[in-house]
């Protein structure tokens, strides 16, 4: 990545790149046989990590970032039974507390039903107690890792600055 | 022009010869006693553990995450230790594990892809007894290929800390005895600071320093009302370079020490293999052994002078001996209590240098844990700065027991910090909530946080040791170490302090507090151990002379932070240099006038 280079030259060449490559759009698409989940769930993956971080104005969310198809890849490659029974027994946790509160599995129900489940999932974010808000503390960290690695996430939509060859450093000197 | 040649694992080295000296373990002290010894013109054969691994190849410092398979964490056959892990279970650790490999908690942290082949395999390498989070890097280099960096200086505060609180034992040295060896130091390797003329922590001979970002300069210009200082970084990295080291080049702000565990590619952070061995190896003085596990201080039965060191091939696990006019230990703190340990004989039935009985006790290191985190709301939402392009944020020096004595303990703390935007900010993990609202949140804060966590003095309590166990073998069916070792009341006491200080600071500086904890960490999790063979002028009370000769055995010498009487608030690896070089040239004139 050449460096300096602001927001909206890179939404340029991340444009132009999009158009001349499907290969990339399919990084950022569902890929249609995913490697650990089942279809439904990695639909269901796809849609709560987009919730976590949508798209917006500033920049692409995390479908676009291919947080999902990540996410299948390292639960497909970890050797760590627990993690694999977390992750499924997470998703249908959603859908079961989706099914209380809305009488419908989470991707059937209405978008404001679907906050309303996520809601009260991260009730309690900094100190989880339940099944539920536990599963919720995996799955919004692995979103955030995931995002903020892909360079959407680094540099579309933090702009990160550095990672650099300076000449001199940056900042105050200490008086 | 930076010269990036690799050293070669060379194990066809010539065992027939008396060295000078034998030097077990190629670290920071290591490296200083080869450097040393070949640079007064003496033979010298260095043995390491492990290999030699190019780091300048592996660390691939510039690599976007996105990039890396696995964003840069280690793959999935490989597992970190986690605290959880560390405080539920007892040692040894990794048995029975599923994995491919287990490694220590270091590689928890980002960009755990370039050290998983620098840290021991937690497997082949157990121990028993106490918690005790221990990372260890068998590599020629050791730790030096992972290090925090801090370079600071001890001063009169902690070698005369005895005189002035009644705890413990002063050092048989003082600050005068050991500046001009900082001062050696400093030149030879390059270390990057800013002078502030605090009697508690020297300044030394600084590079280029690390600039600070706008809200550490709010937080450095609040302190000096307080009476306290927030310093950058002094960081062991050369920022101007260095016209004595061609395989080292200067600091260009890459940020990359930050982001991986330690590490540079390019050697301005200072690493033992391009800073101390390559340069010793021009002398023509030194062969380096890899693959070389010593498991026992060899002696003469007749003189009861050591004659060398027996040691194992690693991979082939065919037996050797070494054979040299000194032995110097440099396996770290832990590695050469247990060396000494299991060097029984008739003459030494509790280990070599243990005719007081106190190799392995006054174990001590650093307690962490306390810490707080937050923002500066004056920086929400103001445009992205450049603030991770150097090695090291800032460091906070300590401020209990100088001029005044606190009513709860003893000793002191500093804190290391860190301000701004990371390429992965933290907010991203700390902000709660989802949607549009969070991400916000998260781009919007980035800029704005900062965060420090203190280190502080454990106190060198006798009953806290180390030794062998009696069952328990490593891979190579060497004996391992037994911790008997606990955080006491005085630590505790100085956690609930650092804490309270710590929140004080933020709410002075006005800024934002969003979590903060006094919850010490895992015993080991500071990875600063000291004082398993305690420096002193009474062979009853010590075990090393003030040159880190072994009082009972003339020609031992112990050169890592073994010797450390207690462990001040400083971090210390450049005291162990420091100490080293004080030692390793005692050592050359002794030899030199049949002395040894």
């Amino acid at each position: 990545m050449p460096t300096g280079m602001n927001r909206r030259e890179l939404i340029k060449t991340f444009g132009a790149m999009t158009l001349g490559s499907a290969a990339l759009q399919l990084t950022a698409g569902e890929p249609d046989a995913p490697l650990f989940f089942s279809k439904p769930d990695f639909a269901l993956l796809d849609t709560v990590t987009e919730m976590i971080i949508p798209a917006d104005d500033h920049s692409p969310g995390a479908h676009a970032a291919g947080a999902a198809a990540y996410i299948d890849t390292s639960v497909a490659r970890s050797i760590d039974p627990d993690e694999k029974k977390n992750w499924t027994k997470g998703l249908a946790l959603i859908n079961s507390l989706s099914q209380q509160m809305n009488q419908a599995p989470f991707n059937n129900a209405t978008p404001e039903q679907r906050i309303a489940v996520l809601k009260s999932m991260a009730t309690n974010e900094r100190h989880p107690t339940t099944e539920q808000e536990r599963f919720w503390g995996q799955l919004k960290e692995t979103t955030a890792f995931v995002y903020y690695t892909t360079s959407i996430g680094i540099h579309q939509d933090i702009n990160y600055k550095g990672n650099v060859i300076l000449e001199q450093f940056v900042g105050y000197e200490a008086t | 022009m930076l010269l990036q040649i690799p050293l070669t694992n060379n194990t066809d080295v010539d065992l027939n010869t008396v060295y000078d000296a034998v030097i077990v373990g190629s670290g920071a002290a290591g490296g200083m006693a080869a450097h040393v010894l070949t640079s007064h013109g003496l033979k010298v054969l260095l043995l390491e553990a492990g290999k030699y691994q190019d780091t300048g190849k592996i660390l691939h410092s510039l690599e976007w995450p996105y990039d890396n398979p696995y964003r840069g964490k280690m793959p999935p056959s490989y597992h970190a230790l986690t605290l959880n892990e560390y405080t539920i279970r007892n040692p040894p650790y990794a048995q029975n594990s599923p994995y491919k490999k287990v490694t220590s908690y270091v590689q928890g942290w980002g960009g755990a892809d370039y050290s998983k082949t620098l840290v021991v395999d937690e497997k082949k390498n157990p121990y028993s007894g106490t918690d005790y989070a221990w990372v260890r890097a068998r590599v020629v280099g050791g730790k030096t290929t992972i290090w925090g960096r801090l370079a600071l200086r001890l001063s009169d505060f902690d070698f005369k800390a005895a005189s002035r609180d009644g705890y413990g034992m002063d050092w048989p040295i003082s600050y005068a005895d050991l500046s001009p060896y900082y001062d050696r130091v400093d030149r030879y390797l390059g270390v990057s600071g800013h002078p502030e003329g605090l009697p508690q922590m020297p300044d030394g001979i600084y590079q280029r320093p690390i600039k600070l970002t706008d809200a550490e300069m709010h937080m450095r210009n609040t302190l000096k009302g307080m009476d306290r200082t927030l310093t950058p970084y002094r960081a062991g990295v050369t920022t101007d370079g260095l016209k004595h080291n061609k395989y080292r080049s200067r600091c260009y702000g890459r940020g990359a020490c930050d982001r991986h565990v330690g590490g540079c590619d390019i050697h301005a952070a200072f690493d033992s293999p391009t800073g101390l061995i390559r340069p010793a190896m021009d002398t023509g003085h030194l062969t380096m052994r890899t693959n070389s596990t010593v498991y026992e201080v060899s002696i003469d039965k007749n003189t009861g002078k050591a004659d060398g060191v027996n040691f194992l091939d690693s991979d082939s696990r065919q037996s050797y001996k070494a054979k040299a006019k000194v032995v110097l230990l440099a396996a770290s703190t832990l590695e050469s209590a247990r060396l000494m340990l299991l060097s029984k004989s008739e003459k030494y039935p509790n280990g070599i240098g243990n005719s007081s009985g106190l190799v392995g006790h006054h174990f001590c290191e650093h307690i962490m844990g306390p810490s707080v985190n937050g923002f500066w709301k004056d920086l929400v939402g103001k445009p992205r700065t450049l603030d991770d392009g150097r090695p090291g944020g800032f460091y906070i020096p300590r401020f209990r027991n100088l001029d005044s004595k606190h009513r709860d303990f003893i000793r002191g703390y500093g804190f290391e910090g860190g301000s701004g935007t990371t390429m992965v900010p933290a907010t991203a993990f700390d902000e709660p909530g989802f949607g549009e609202e969070y991400k916000r949140n998260v781009r919007d804060y980035a800029g704005a946080v900062f965060s420090y966590g203190a280190f502080g003095e454990v106190l060198p309590r006798y009953e806290n040791a180390v030794g062998i166990d009696p069952q328990l073998k490593d891979a190579w069916g060497i004996p391992v170490l037994k911790f008997d070792y606990r955080f006491g009341d005085n630590e505790k006491k100085m956690a609930q302090d650092m804490y309270d200080t710590g929140r004080e600071m933020f709410q002075a500086a006005g800024f934002e507090i969003t979590s903060s904890t006094k919850n010490m960490l895992c015993e080991g999790w500071s990875i600063h151990e000291m004082g398993t063979s305690r420096m002193g002028n009474d062979p009853k009370t010590s075990v090393l002379n003030q040159f880190e000769q072994s009082h009972d055995v003339k020609n031992l010498f112990v050169v890592d932070g073994s010797a450390f009487v207690n462990a001040s608030a400083q971090n210390p690896t450049w005291t162990i240099m420091a100490l080293c070089w004080r030692s390793c040239d005692y050592l050359a004139d002794q030899l030199q006038k049949g002395e040894i």
